[in-house]
């Protein structure tokens, strides 16, 4: 069968337009990050902020939602980006109130709490630097069940290879999900509300 | 080594990278014409004209391909992504076209069959919808997203790019007569439409899009602190009026020979009376 070279454009036409308008999100668990089989509670960590204070992370956090992530100033790609995702999509006016940002660093050689306070603030004054020693580093991360950040490289130069994900808990202490390397603003936009919903109030309810 | 500017997952740095398969492409563009324009030349050719103007074109394809323009549109800014797009359409196909000489452009569409597919390509309407339709294509988040990923599929869009440069300009500029037989207004219409209004479209999604559309730039590494929300408004206000001085300044140049053509003179009516 010949077809006219107008059926031909139109049909060509269908198929690029079909092909712009896809792409769009689809997730396969409740939440748009990665779910997690068994909910972490918040583990009880107690480090130092970037003003010198004892910070426990429980009773500091209690009630709120918190986004928690281990990386270090020198980081030239993850943390960055993950920093200012959370910054760009917090101020939009659709999210929650009173989300706490805490970002512990697991370079304590280089990172000390001024540091770690200018780098925050290039994205958001109100994010939370956590210093510890490297023992109380180690043991934080062994209570998220993350992998120990491992120092890469030699000299002033050196990197290190961490944990990429964002812990997200809900306002009860849990975190159902973990937003790796990748997850992008929309997928912040669609689940801060959710997780934002869920206090301890509803699981004592249930 | 990579041979072809794509996204990379590394801070942008102004240190050089070299991506020797654009220098091959220049040279494969730039050496058959040279050798069949020196083959050509005689005392009353135009070859010095033409030459400057299809080198010129090369070069500009050059700059918007190569680093740093090309790496930071492939990896890192939706809005040197939009420059790139500016400089292949509206800049380096037209002035490669200008440097085509009739003969080799009939030489190039030797079998009647490419001429027919050329001259049917060449009609406004067609043109103006396969340009259009390849700035929507490869403009889709899908697109960017997954071609700019490898370097085959960024050297693909660099091409298809160029390629719809030409779609573009050949109802204006085709060296060959009978690809550009529409009168003036005609062409001023069709150049309006095609380059001014409708990419407006596509421009104004992206500068009030909600969210950033693009993967790819969304989650590159900063360049120089640049937000990917910001970054991408002024992707979209690169797309709505980058194109605007060379739109509307051909459109000027072809009022101005439209105006400047000889008009017959109207013929006196004999009254009876």
């Amino acid at each position: 069968m010949r077809r006219s070279p107008a059926t031909l454009v139109a049909g060509l036409a269908c198929i690029i337009l079909l092909a712009a308008c896809a792409g769009s999100d689809e997730f396969e668990g409740e939440f748009a990050g990665v779910d997690l089989a068994i909910p972490l509670e918040k583990p009880d960590v107690v480090l130092t902020d970037t003003a010198g204070d004892v910070y426990d992370l429980r009773a500091e956090t209690e009630g709120l939602l918190t986004l928690i992530y281990f990386g270090y100033t020198n980081c030239p790609d993850i943390c960055p980006v993950h920093l200012a995702q959370l910054s760009q999509v917090l101020e939009r006016p659709t999210m929650p109130d009173n989300v706490k940002v805490i970002f512990i660093s697991v370079d304590p050689e280089r990172d000390d709490p001024a540091r770690i306070r200018r780098f925050l603030d290039n994205y958001e004054t109100s994010f939370v630097g956590l210093i510890g020693t490297q023992a109380e580093l180690d043991a934080a991360q062994i209570l998220f069940d993350v992998p120990l950040a491992e120092r890469e490289g030699a000299g002033d130069d050196y990197t290190f290879g961490h944990a990429g994900q964002v812990f997200a808990f809900a306002p009860d202490g849990f975190a159902y999900s973990v937003y790796p390397q990748g997850t992008r603003q929309t997928h912040w936009v669609r689940d801060l509300p959710v997780l934002h919903a869920i206090t301890a109030d509803d699981e004592e309810a249930e | 080594m990579q041979f072809w500017c794509s996204t990379i997952e590394v801070p942008w740095t102004w240190n050089f990278r070299a991506y020797p398969g654009i220098w091959a492409m220049v040279v494969l563009i730039s050496l058959p014409y040279l050798m069949a324009m020196r083959r050509r030349q005689g005392p009353n050719s135009d070859t010095s004209a033409k030459t400057r103007f299809f080198l010129a074109g090369v070069l500009v394809f050059w700059v918007a391909t190569d680093w740093p323009l090309g790496l930071l549109g492939a990896s890192y800014l939706a809005s040197a992504h939009m420059v790139q797009y500016l400089l292949y359409t509206l800049v380096a196909a037209p002035l490669m076209l200008l440097g085509v000489p009739e003969w080799m452009a009939r030489q190039m569409l030797g079998r009647p069959s490419v001429h027919r597919t050329a001259l049917r390509l060449s009609r406004p309407v067609t043109a103006g919808v396969v340009f259009n339709l390849t700035l929507i294509f490869t403009h889709s988040p899908w697109a960017v997203d997954t071609l700019r990923s490898t370097q085959f599929g960024s050297f693909a869009m660099d091409i298809i790019w160029l390629l719809s440069g030409f779609v573009l300009w050949i109802p204006i500029l085709s060296p060959l007569p009978e690809m550009t037989g529409s009168q003036y207004p005609v062409k001023m219409a069709y150049l309006f439409l095609a380059a001014g209004v409708v990419p407006a479209i596509p421009g104004g999604f992206l500068t009030f899009a909600t969210f950033p559309l693009y993967s790819t730039y969304e989650l590159a590494p900063r360049f120089h602190s640049l937000a990917a929300d910001t970054d991408q408004q002024i992707a979209g206000l690169v797309m709505k009026l980058g194109g605007i001085p060379i739109v509307w300044g051909t459109m000027l140049a072809m009022m101005m020979k439209w105006m400047a053509e000889p008009r017959e003179a109207p013929v006196p009516t004999i009254q009876a009376g």
